[in-house]
């Protein structure tokens, strides 16, 4: 790769990365981007009562899951794209294989398989810390350059 | 006390509105995640239906600005789960198989709001559809599909002999 491609794409990484780390909701639930590379991105959700499904049961609520499937999705769009154009969600779709210990951090990894001009692929898959063993799966599309709600919503009408 | 419509697609919650309402308020309640995004259930229209009040810290782009797309899931995935655990004789607590959400319309930064429909409730899982409107019902801005899991009970002497 050369010089001038290696910092346009550490360039749209590091605005990719400064952009969701902002979303206020990721704050929220207090996700940490560890890697972003290639076409692929990894999210870190750390253990917090706030976010659980049951008072007497330490697990995650299902929903922390897809919140977090969703953010790692759109990372790794923006990581594959190479550039922060808006993207939305178009659909996505959670198997969740078995419970979310809540005593262990959650860790994220999604890959952008496919990408057009038009659309991006997604898949992710979710993990405690320091385990292969798979917590819950995601497949999602997401629209690229949509320049803002408006239009989707008028593509949509 | 909860619903036994016989009608298939009868919307969640249609029985005597303001208990059952009360009854969903109780179980969103024991949910910490609920509790954390201030989920309300309200009467609608002889059913019930869930209320997420807009804060600051539901957003997901700021730049347009739109509530993040989790936050719509955790609405229709914990609405369905509640209508699922209403409908179910036994009151168990269901766990989330799978949901699949397609997002329809950028969600404003409002209040939004989730109905829910049984479309089975079998003896071990249900699935639920839902769908989440802001200003106008008439256009929805996601909506989902929600399969859960009820847990076995253990069968008392008497039903076993009748299996």
């Amino acid at each position: 790769m050369t010089d001038s491609k290696n910092n346009q794409r550490n360039s749209a990484t590091a605005t990719a990365w400064q952009f969701t780390e902002q979303v206020p909701h990721s704050r929220d639930l207090g996700m940490q981007i560890i890697s972003i590379t290639k076409n692929q991105a990894c999210i870190r959700l750390p253990p917090n009562p706030l976010l659980f499904v049951d008072d007497n049961t330490e697990e995650f609520c299902a929903s922390v899951l897809y919140s977090l499937a969703d953010s790692a999705s759109g990372l790794a769009v923006l990581a594959e794209a190479r550039d922060s154009s808006p993207i939305a969600t178009l659909d996505l779709r959670v198997d969740y294989f078995q419970p979310a210990k809540g005593d262990r951090a959650l860790l994220a990894v999604a890959t952008c398989p496919k990408l057009t001009e038009e659309v991006a692929f997604i898949h992710c898959d979710i993990f405690h810390e320091g385990c292969h063993e798979l917590l819950a799966t995601a497949n999602a599309t997401f629209m690229r350059n949509t320049l803002g709600g408006r239009i989707l919503a008028n593509e949509r009408a | 006390m909860c619903t036994t419509g016989n009608s298939k697609y009868q919307a969640a919650g249609a029985a005597n509105s303001p208990d059952e309402c009360l009854a969903w308020q109780g179980l969103l309640e024991r949910i910490p995640y609920a509790r954390h995004l201030g989920l309300q259930a309200q009467t609608d229209n002889g059913g019930v239906l869930i209320h997420l009040p807009y804060r600051e810290a539901l957003i997901g782009n700021f730049k347009l600005p739109a509530l993040h797309g989790g936050v719509l899931a955790a609405l229709i995935e914990l609405t369905a789960r509640t209508a699922a655990q209403r409908r179910d004789k036994d009151d168990r607590c269901p766990r989330i198989l799978d949901s699949h959400i397609n997002y329809l319309r950028s969600a404003a930064i409002r209040p939004t709001f989730a109905s829910a429909e049984i479309i089975r409730q079998g003896r071990r899982t249900s699935l639920v559809e839902v769908m989440c409107w802001q200003d106008n019902r008439a256009a929805p801005i996601a909506s989902g599909r929600v399969q859960l899991l009820l847990p076995a009970v253990v069968a008392t002497n008497t039903e076993a002999q009748e299996q």
